[in-house]
């Protein structure tokens, strides 16, 4: 009984250790598979994944002893979900558990597929991510289908509409398209923090590719999102893909050449797509934290409890990204600080100095009251950044007014002369005779 | 277990969806690369090197990492120790690719230590390794005696092990049946026969026969008719659970090696080894080495001519543009991709995928072109327009004898896609008035260029939009994808199909019906014509120009615009600066202005000066007496005092110190200032009365 308490004694800090960007090791993920056929058919993924530090658990998902948190504790901080047709997982988990998973911060990857079962697509909806209602349906595109002798009906198409951003798909253009081959979704328009990561073209729609069109497709055209990425305001990232095969070995080896494109690329850009995205889904790049806000009056450097109207100030806040193994310092030059009071009454763009300082001085407005400095970084794919600092503002003191105003001398050379005379007049009315 | 199974199946399915609706291609050059990426070099046990090995030895990879010198080391070390079981099996495994230097005593005393044990072992396990290393040293040290004295005692206790329906117990204390152990199993006695001094009882090699069949009536099958057999394991509690690809390389290695020993036939359906073979080409190029290992092991072992050999017939395209007059072509090969006997393939009908009754070709023989090792139809015939088909094929043998030699299956359905280039013509886009439909503006268009019309209409109009397509072949195409698209200028769109009567399709807008759904936006529509089709060589989407139309005041009742997607590059993004506008300073006279006022105000002060000294003052009042005359001037002084305190009080100090200041000399003021004051009215008042 002894021995069990010590095991257990010894076992609580490796249970309790939960996902922060500051611990390197011990990054678990959880991967629940149909068959353990995908752990072999998408191993250069999987493979990817583990020599970047990641430790991977495998479970089948109707496996009655997975779970994700044990004594309250998560035990995994990303959980990717290569089971389209899991119909109820096995253990405690189901949707509501990994939906509390991502509430708690962490990131998730779910790959769906032409028979995405109900509960894969409840998980999507939960996230934003609306899966093409009919069952049969998969995404054809008959202008930009990659070319194959063997694929005929035009549902392995090669994408080659990504998002535009660096921080999410990384610094390298992806010169080869992306193949897919899998159903296709379409994002709710009030939903801010869903982002389409790859795109179908315009020709595209999604339908059953057995049957004849026969009323207008749901999903039409380039609002048919193909890949996409969410970012919770607790800065969770989650993946979700119409496709499993995209992730496959087979599709990162093949060759891929776009309808209607002279260009025969050896090698598709899946391998380099998602291996870029999975970087960014689990922290590995754009995740930003702020250090070291301060402020001072210009030529000072101890920070005042309270500033004067029309004072000069210098502000500076020490941004860093994460570059999945340490903190780099971020570069940018659209960083901005408000000095803020109800609305913003200074907005400024701060300067860096490329290691990661970010300053910048103006003069406090004339108007008095609790002022806040606000630096609101809100940037597509980096972690949003929320910095607010109250200080306030006072008026000037009886005494720092502006004491000889030249225009006033008429009145003070008046007040002065009158008070000399009556010295004089005074002397000469006693004394005279 | 029928949800595992059936999901694994659609799991297969996806992932080799590829080849799902087409016969797997043979072993290629893809397979190979993947072996030298998976397979390279250092391998931390015995078994992963003999699968290795044994991978390159099948592929007959030229360029394989060298690794027999340190490798051969650890077969000698294997062999020489009492390491376990497990490790002696695959070094001699090891040993039979490598041919490293063994003396013949190590293997004698190897062999005499195991021939010790093999009675002792319990396990199916255990006497598989022993068993198989027996077998193995008696190959590569064959003047080694290694024959079995109680082979029918070794043969019994593991046919003991074997159950009703043709799998195996692991051990006779464990109930649980296993079709992975029944390879195991196989293999084994396989290994016990060919070690037997004497005869095996045939009988009992015949009930080990039909064991063989039974297990093959518990092969699992995918699909409705795609022709592929696995072989499962059920859910075993304990041991590992074997994914189907290792139990069914297990069976395939235990059938072929028990084939390969007895000489009488073993009746194995060919329809069901080929299906294994698809089953194995399926999984196309695994990720892990042990998948790969099994399955090119598999592969070649199916292909050893202990069981009929699988012929794969397989097509390098199955897309046939008519506007390139492509050839059809077939090429029937082995598993690994080696040629097949002489043959001929037969297409035996084609059809239409619509018309499943009616064939387009029936019964024609595909030229064999031997420089090439292709099966060719050179010419279609004219009658196969575009569109989906059905190609039937079948495989004929030209020795008829040999057919129990080879699985050729039976006939195999091909879909074949035949693509062309549709003809798009007469393309018309009007505005008609309403009911009389008499045309007031009609415009032609040519499809295939990039001219746009622009239109204007009103609520009371219509639109009315046409064109045809032909196939190469003159007749009517109906292609999957006809959308008409009208984008208003807030990018929101409605999507039209453009239905056809024949050649020709047409669609009329009529606004009137259509305003609700338009949301009552008046303004300027895109057009947008999307036709495509999977065998329409020139699928397109086109801008057809725009029309200005004039819709009535949306009613108050009416539905509101759904909110529309926001281009996520425009929510992100610096905002614009913001600078704050400081109260702007009071405006002053130039300092000179004011220089020259001080001077003018202090004027009257010196004409006071003058007028009094025109006057005549003197200061004969002055007190003569010393007493007076002191408080005279302290009295002037403390004056001066109060007056250079105002001064003070502008230069520097601040009201505080004033008053107080002040309060002290007023106090000083007021006594020195009654003691003159009084002296001087005292003074004066004895002037009067003198």
């Amino acid at each position: 009984m002894a021995k069990l308490i010590f095991v257990f004694l010894t076992l609580i800090p490796i249970l309790c250790n939960s996902f922060t960007p500051e611990k390197t090791s011990d990054r678990r993920i959880l991967v629940l598979l149909d068959d353990f056929a995908v752990k072999s058919s998408h191993s250069l993924f999987f493979k990817s994944l583990q020599s970047r530090g990641f430790d991977l658990d495998f479970k089948l998902a109707d496996d009655p002893k997975i779970a994700l948190q044990r004594y309250g504790q998560y035990l995994y901080d990303a959980l990717v979900l290569f089971s389209p047709t899991i119909e109820r997982f096995g253990g405690s988990i189901d949707a509501a558990a990994i939906l509390d998973f991502v509430d708690s911060g962490h990131d998730l990857i779910v790959a769906a597929d032409n028979n995405a079962s109900d509960l894969i697509r409840e998980i999507a909806t939960e996230c934003g991510v609306d899966f093409d209602e009919d069952t049969s349906a998969v995404v054809v595109d008959h202008s930009g289908y990659a070319v194959s002798a063997t694929e005929g009906d035009h549902t392995l198409i090669a994408s080659d509409d990504f998002i535009k951003s660096d921080v999410i798909l990384g610094s390298k253009k992806i010169e080869a398209p992306v193949l897919f081959q899998g159903i296709g979704h379409s994002l709710n328009p009030s939903n801010s923090l869903v982002l389409k990561v790859l795109s179908a073209s315009p020709t595209a729609f999604s339908a059953n590719p057995k049957s004849k069109l026969t009323s207008p497709p749901s999903l039409l055209g380039s609002s048919i999102s193909l890949v996409s990425v969410i970012q919770a305001r607790n800065n969770a990232r989650i993946l979700i893909s119409g496709s499993l095969s995209v992730f496959s070995n087979r599709f990162f080896n093949s060759g891929v050449q776009k309808a209607g494109s002279p260009t025969k690329h050896d090698k598709s850009g899946n391998e380099q797509f998602f291996t870029e995205l999975s970087k960014w889904v689990l922290h590995e790049r754009g995740h930003l934290k702020a250090v070291n806000v301060q402020h001072h009056k210009v030529g000072e450097t101890n920070e005042p409890s309270i500033y004067r109207i029309n004072d000069d100030l210098e502000y500076s806040v020490e941004i860093y990204e994460w570059s999945g193994k340490s903190w780099e310092p971020y570069v940018a030059d659209d960083v901005q600080v408000q000095f803020y009071m109800m609305s913003p009454y200074v907005l400024k763009t701060l300067s860096n100095d490329k290691k990661g300082r970010f300053f910048t001085s103006f003069k406090v407005p004339d108007v008095y009251g609790v002022f806040q400095f606000k630096v609101e970084y809100d940037r597509l794919g980096y972690t949003s950044l929320s910095l607010s600092k109250q200080i306030p503002v006072r008026p000037f003191r009886h005494n720092e007014y502006e004491r000889f105003i030249p225009a006033a001398y008429p009145y003070y050379g008046a007040a002065f002369s009158m008070m000399a005379g009556f010295f004089v007049f005074s002397a000469v009315h006693l004394y005279n005779k | 277990m029928a949800t595992i199974l059936a999901k694994f199946l659609l799991l297969l399915f996806t992932i080799s969806i590829c080849n799902a609706v087409t016969i797997p291609t043979p072993i290629s050059d893809s397979h190979r690369s993947a072996a030298l990426q998976l397979f390279h070099g250092s391998s931390s046990s015995l078994e992963e090197t003999y699968e290795a090995l044994r991978v390159f030895e099948i592929l007959a990879l030229e360029n394989k990492p060298d690794v027999s010198a340190a490798t051969c080391q650890n077969v000698v070390e294997n062999l020489g120790s009492s390491s376990s079981l497990k490790d002696l099996f695959y070094a001699l495994k090891v040993n039979g690719i490598l041919k490293c230097k063994v003396d013949r005593a190590v293997f004698q005393g190897t062999a005499s230590r195991l021939k010790a044990t093999v009675n002792d072992a319990s396990t199916l396990v255990d006497i598989y390794y022993t068993i198989g290393s027996l077998v193995l040293i008696k190959d590569q040290a064959p003047n080694v005696d290694m024959l079995l004295a109680d082979a029918d005692g070794t043969f019994h206790s593991i046919k003991a092990l074997s159950q009703s329906d043709g799998r195996w117990r692991y051990s006779s204390d464990n109930p649980e049946s296993s079709t992975y152990a029944a390879g195991l199993a196989l293999e084994a006695l396989a290994g016990v026969i060919s070690l037997a001094s004497s005869e095996i009882d045939q009988s009992r090699v015949n009930t080990v026969k039909s064991d063989i069949l039974k297990l093959f009536d518990s092969i699992q099958k995918y699909g409705t008719d795609d022709g592929t057999f696995y072989f499962d394991e059920k859910f075993g509690g304990g041991r590992e659970h074997q994914g189907s690809l290792s139990t069914t390389s297990s069976v395939v290695r235990g059938v072929t090696s028990f084939a390969a020993v007895t000489s009488g036939k073993i009746d194995l359906p060919g329809d069901k080894v080929l299906g294994l073979a698809k089953f194995f080409l399926g999984i196309g190029v695994p990720g892990s080495a042990k998948d790969f290992f099994n399955q090119v092991e598999s592969l070649a072992l199916l292909e050893s001519k202990r069981v009929p050999i699988p012929l794969v017939l397989s097509l390098p395209a199955t897309v046939y543009s008519l506007s390139k007059k492509d050839q059809l072509k077939v090429t029937v090969n082995t598993v690994l991709g080696s040629a097949a006997p002489p043959l001929t393939v037969k297409l035996v009908r084609a059809f239409h995928t619509d018309a499943k009754g009616s064939a387009v070709i029936e019964g024609k023989e595909l030229q064999y072109d031997q420089s090439r090792g292709l099966h060719v139809l050179s010419v279609f015939p004219d009658n196969v327009d575009v569109g989906t088909y059905v190609f039937v094929f079948e495989i004929v043998l030209h020795d008829s004898g040999s057919e129990n030699d080879y699985a050729i299956g039976g006939q195999i359905h091909v879909p074949i896609y035949v693509t062309g280039i549709v003809k798009v013509s007469n393309a018309e886009i009007a505005v008609l008035d309403s009911d009389l439909g008499s045309d007031e503006t009609q415009k032609t268009l040519d499809l295939a260029g990039t001219d746009v019309v622009s239109l204007s209409a009103n609520h009371l109009q219509k639109s009315r939009f046409s064109f045809q397509l032909t196939t190469p072949h003159g007749r009517a195409f109906k292609p999957r994808q006809v959308l008409l698209k009208l984008r208003h200028e807030t990018k929101y769109e409605h999507i039209f199909v453009v239905r056809n009567t024949g050649k020709k399709f047409e669609i009329i807008l009529d606004f009137l019906g259509l305003v609700d759904k338009f949301y009552y936006l008046s303004g300027r529509y895109d057009f947008e014509l999307t036709v495509g089709d999977a065998v329409m060589e020139n699928s397109f989407l086109r801008p057809l120009g725009h029309l200005e139309l004039d819709l009535p005041e949306a009613p108050e009742k009416a539905a509101r615009l759904p909110p529309l997607p926001v281009d996520p590059y425009s929510r992100y993004g610096p905002k614009a600066e913001i600078g704050h506008l400081f109260r702007a300073p009071e405006k002053r006279p130039p300092q000179n202005v004011s220089l020259a006022f001080l001077i003018l105000t202090l004027l009257p002060f010196i004409g006071f000066l003058v007028g009094l000294l025109r006057l005549g003052v003197n200061f004969k009042n002055f007190p003569s007496s010393a007493v007076p005359a002191t408080y005279a001037i302290l009295f002037q002084l403390g004056v001066a005092a109060v007056l250079l305190l105002y001064v003070l009080f502008w230069l520097k100090l601040d009201l505080f110190t004033t008053l107080k200041a002040l309060g002290f000399l007023g106090a000083f003021l007021l006594f020195v200032g009654h003691r003159i004051l009084s002296h001087l009215a005292s003074t004066s008042a004895k002037l009067k009365s003198a």
